[in-house]
Formats: structure tokens, sequence, C-alpha cells
């Protein structure tokens, strides 16, 4: 049924043809064995830990543990609750914009959300959480509860030429499906553990990406107007999918197609 | 050019067959590629030589081409005979380079 | 909510082929003349000096049979061998062969490695086969090949 409902929207005889064709080029589960081995050199390892560098000349951890007024022993398992409600911004943000808040409390220059520095310092600041459950509580406040109405609204809004919206194409009902041989992922799905393994490094770009910039990925290829990091909106999407795998160990870095 | 050298396992013991995985963050411009903006190609810029030494005694030399990987990998493995220094030195096709080392420490 | 449209001229399959700048480029229909351009026989030839190579058991590669991103393509090569002064593995050779540059690697070893190995991630521009060859201590040349169907599907 909803099926359908895509095709009619995409209204394009070539991506309805390749929907759920193909199996047959799809990889072996030897194939895919060996494609998991490659996380275990992980190239954006190496950005990790530039990161690293860059967020302990900007701020270190205990610096950043203090700003965020929790103790540095409790500041992994705080981290896997993200995005959250946070004092000293009144209100909820990613990761990565209380980096943004850490420059500017140390009164260094705020690194823009888009720049490759960001990237890194968000991979490095979550990789501290590497081991813990994703536990965002989206009924923590009403800010988080808000944010996840708001987030659900966006991600089934159909919007753009086709009018499709997240939701054609990662509903239940369709998932598991092939878009141009690409399965369509269940985002809340063990396996793909969308939330606790963003930043990740994306094979076929040859870089590293952050959930939020992922997202926008998916907007520019179904032809969405891009909805822009740090926006309200933005943070809202990314509490609703990070609800979905909420429990899933996080792993930064990840490694993506 | 950032590296990064893993052995793995982590520990081993004299006389043990380690595996040497060596990485890099490289462009590997294969000067096929076109600049989308102005159409001109983009100049061919990737590693020609990585040379992995032990102790300053050369273990494995490889030459290399632009159809690796971008970031790419390159693992051998490697007979520990004592303790000592791993040294890889990578050099590209436009004279940069980069040396990276790590220390080898056989347990028991 | 910004509502501006970034909607440009072209289809999802246009934004799509821009999610795989390294192998589309390869793919041209129109092939550009790369700097190392060398086609499979002349660089099998500049490798072994025009000897023959004999398909061999010894010679393993580990390669997916169905790459979904000609980008990253995984390549694990081993050859049996003592690895000793007097018999060892003196180079492994990695080869695309339908690549502009079909060379891929020249391995040189030594008894120092204690087991032939090699292991990398290679770039493909299309279905083809990826072939190693292994040159002996003794002057002989050992060789395997696998077939890599690249598909390239670029969405998302
Ligand atoms: C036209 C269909 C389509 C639409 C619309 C779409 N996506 Fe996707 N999305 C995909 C496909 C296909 C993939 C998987 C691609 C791959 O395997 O690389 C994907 C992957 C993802 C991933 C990565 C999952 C992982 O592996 O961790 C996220 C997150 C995501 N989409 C979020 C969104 C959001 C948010 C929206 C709405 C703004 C959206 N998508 C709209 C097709 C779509």
């Amino acid at each position: 049924m909803r099926r359908l409902t895509v095709c009619a929207a995409l209204l394009s005889a070539a991506l309805c043809g390749v929907l759920n064709a193909e199996e047959k080029m799809s990889m072996s589960d030897a194939d895919k064995a060996m494609y998991a081995e490659l996380l275990e050199n992980n190239p954006a390892e190496m950005d990790v830990a530039e990161g690293e560098q860059l967020f302990g000349d900007l701020i270190g951890a205990e610096g950043y543990a203090k700003m965020l007024g929790v103790n540095e022993k409790d500041l992994a398992a705080y981290l896997a609750g993200f995005p959250r409600y946070v004092e000293p911004a009144k209100k909820v943000v990613t990761l990565s914009q209380t980096i943004q808040m850490a420059a500017a409390t140390a009164k260094k220059p705020v690194p823009k959300l888009e720049s490759k520095e960001m990237v890194k310092m968000t991979a490095y600041v979550k990789s501290l959480a590497n081991g813990e459950k994703t536990s965002i509580d989206v009924k923590a406040n009403k800010h988080m509860e808000q944010m996840l109405k708001l987030g659900q609204q966006v991600f089934e809004e159909r919007r753009g030429g086709r009018g499709l919206s997240c939701n054609s194409c990662h509903s239940a009902d369709i998932v598991g499906q092939r878009l141009r041989m690409q399965p369509l992922p269940d985002l809340g799905a063990k396996e793909t553990a969308a939330a606790g393994t963003w930043p990740a490094y994306r094979m076929t770009q040859s870089q590293m990406v952050t959930l939020d910039k992922r997202f926008q990925q998916c907007m520019n290829n179904a032809l969405l107007a891009k909805i822009p990091l740090g926006s309200r909106e933005m943070v809202a999407l990314e509490v609703f999918i990070t609800n979905k795998t909420k429990g899933n160990e996080i792993q930064i870095p990840g490694l993506k197609r | 050019m950032k590296t990064l050298i893993k052995i793995k396992p982590k520990t081993y013991a004299a006389g043990d067959i380690v595996k040497v995985d060596f990485m890099a963050m490289h462009p590997m411009e294969t000067g096929m590629r076109k600049n989308k903006d102005t159409g001109a190609l983009i100049p061919a810029h990737y590693i020609d030589e990585v040379k992995f030494m032990f102790n300053d005694q050369l273990i494995t030399k490889m030459v290399i081409w632009e159809s690796l990987s971008v970031n790419p990998l390159m693992s051998i493995n490697f007979k520990v005979p004592s303790a000592g220094t791993l040294k890889v030195i990578a050099k590209d096709n436009k004279g940069q380079s980069v040396e990276t080392t790590t220390a080898i420490n056989p347990k028991g | 909510m910004e509502r501006r449209s970034f909607l440009k001229g072209f289809g999802v399959a246009a934004a799509c082929a821009v999610a795989l700048p390294h192998v589309a480029s390869a793919a041209d229909e129109k092939k550009v003349v790369g700097p190392n351009e060398m086609n499979y026989e002349t660089a099998v030839a500049a490798i072994t000096g025009g000897k023959a190579v004999t398909p061999s058991a010894k010679v393993k590669m580990e390669a997916p049979e169905i790459a979904e991103n000609g980008a990253v393509v995984p390549v694990k090569v081993t050859v049996t061998s003592p690895m000793t002064q007097k018999e060892y593995v003196k180079a492994i050779h990695v080869l695309a062969s339908k690549n502009g540059n079909v060379r891929c690697a020249n391995i040189y070893l030594t008894p120092a490695n204690g087991e032939a190995f090699f292991g990398t991630r290679i770039k493909l521009g299309g279905t083809q086969d990826v072939v190693a060859i292994a040159e002996m201590s003794d002057g002989t040349f050992l060789s395997t090949k696998q077939n890599v169907k690249v598909t390239i599907g670029g969405c998302g």
C-alpha cells in the first residue's frame, strides 16, 4: 500500500523499477563479513584522534564537564543521553552545539557546525561514550517532549517537488526494499543502530559525516529542501531518530556505505 | 599526511607473526577525475612508495599506484624477532613524505 | 522551519551520481587517459619480463564477489611459502585488469615477514578480474584471480 504511494510520489519510472529489483546483485554473507572487517581499520580513527587534539586545545574534558555541570567521571553516561536539554543553553541541543558552547565559554572562535573541525571534535566527544548505551530520555522534561513531537512531524511531513517525506522511504512497511540497489534502512533496527554509529566514515564519500549531515544528504537525494544544521527542526529530527535506537551501544566512529 | 600503525594482536611474544596495519589520510587522486565546476582534470596525487623498517632494516617495500582507495590501508605480516622500533615511511608522488614509528614490545 | 526551496533542475539520478565521485569518473564512457595509463598485458610483462605465469592454489585471494561500492574493495592475498632465506616470496603484485592503470601495488617482501601476506582496499572502475601475481625466490611466477562485480548503487 505504502509502496504504491512512494512510487506515485516519486513519479519516476526509473526509480519505481528499481525498487525491490536486483536482489541477486546484493552482497552474500561472506562479502558482508569482509566489509564488516573494514571496521577494524576505519580511516575515521585518524579523524577522531585529530578531534581529540582539537578538543584538547579548545577546552578539554575537564573544562567541558564543568561547563555542562557534570562530574567528569559521569561524563560518558551523560554524553550517551544527547540530544538533551542543557541548562546553560536553556534548550535541547546536540553534542556539536555543546562544543560551540564550550568554545564560547573559553572565549575562542566558535567552530561552524559545517566545519571539518566540528565533525572531528563531535566524533571524539561522542567516542568518550563508546560502550555506553544510547540513553536519550524524551520524557525528561517538556522541552524534550516537544522536540520529540516536532521531530516526528518533520519526519513525516511531505515536502519538495516529489512530495516525499523521510517516512516515504523509512516507514516500517517499506524498509528492507531496495532503492537503486540500496536496501532502505530501518532507522530503528539494531543493525542500523543509526544513533550510536554516527559520526561515521562514509565509504562512498571517503570522509566522516555526522548524523545531521547524513539527514541532509537524504534530503538532497530526495529533493527535499535542506533543513539547516543546528535549526530547531534539525535538532528535533535528531531527537526523534535517536529515540528509535535507544538502548543501542555507542560505537564511534561508525562505518557506512 | 596523517597516519596510523596498528599491530595485531596487541600482545605477542618474540617469534610470533603479527599483522601490521598501516593507514594514511590521503586523497589518492587518480588524475582522471574532473573538477565539477571547471571541467579541468584534477592532477594525480597518490602515495607511490611505502617502506616498512624494523630497527632500520627494510622488511617490506611497496610500490603503490592510484588504484588504492582514498585514505588507503596497507597490511603485511611480520615475524617479531625482538624488541625494537617499527618505522613506516610513506611518500607520495608530489614528494611529500611522512615517517611513523611504533614500539615493538614482545612479552615473554 | 526554513521553507526555501533548494530544488535544482536535476533529478534523483543525477543527485545519485555525485555520491560516487571516484568510481563515476573511472567509469566515464569517454575514458580519460590518466598519467599512469597501462594495460593489462603490458603491466604483466613489466612484472615478469616475459616469463610464464602459472595459476596456482598456493596463491589465495580474498575479495568480495560483489562490491556495492567500487571505491572501497577489500583485497587480501596470501601465498603459501616457508619464508626462509632459501625459499620465500619475493613479491606480491596486485592488478585490477580493467582499470585505466591496471597496476595497484607491487609488494616486495623479505623472509622477515614470516608469512607472505598483503591486505589493502582498492578502487574498481567497474566489474572486472582482480589478479594477484606472486614472484617466488626461485624465479617462477604464480597467480590467482577473482572476478568482482561492481554494482554502482550510489543513492543515499
Ligand atoms: C528517496 C528515499 C529516501 C528518503 C525520502 C529519505 N531517505 Fe534516508 N536513506 C535512504 C536510503 C536508500 C538510505 C541508505 C543508503 C545507504 O545504504 O547508504 C538512507 C539512509 C539514511 C540514514 C542512515 C542510516 C544508517 O545507516 O545509519 C539516515 C539516518 C536517514 N536515511 C535519515 C533520513 C531522514 C531524516 C530523512 C528525511 C529528511 C530521509 N532519510 C529521507 C533513502 C531515503
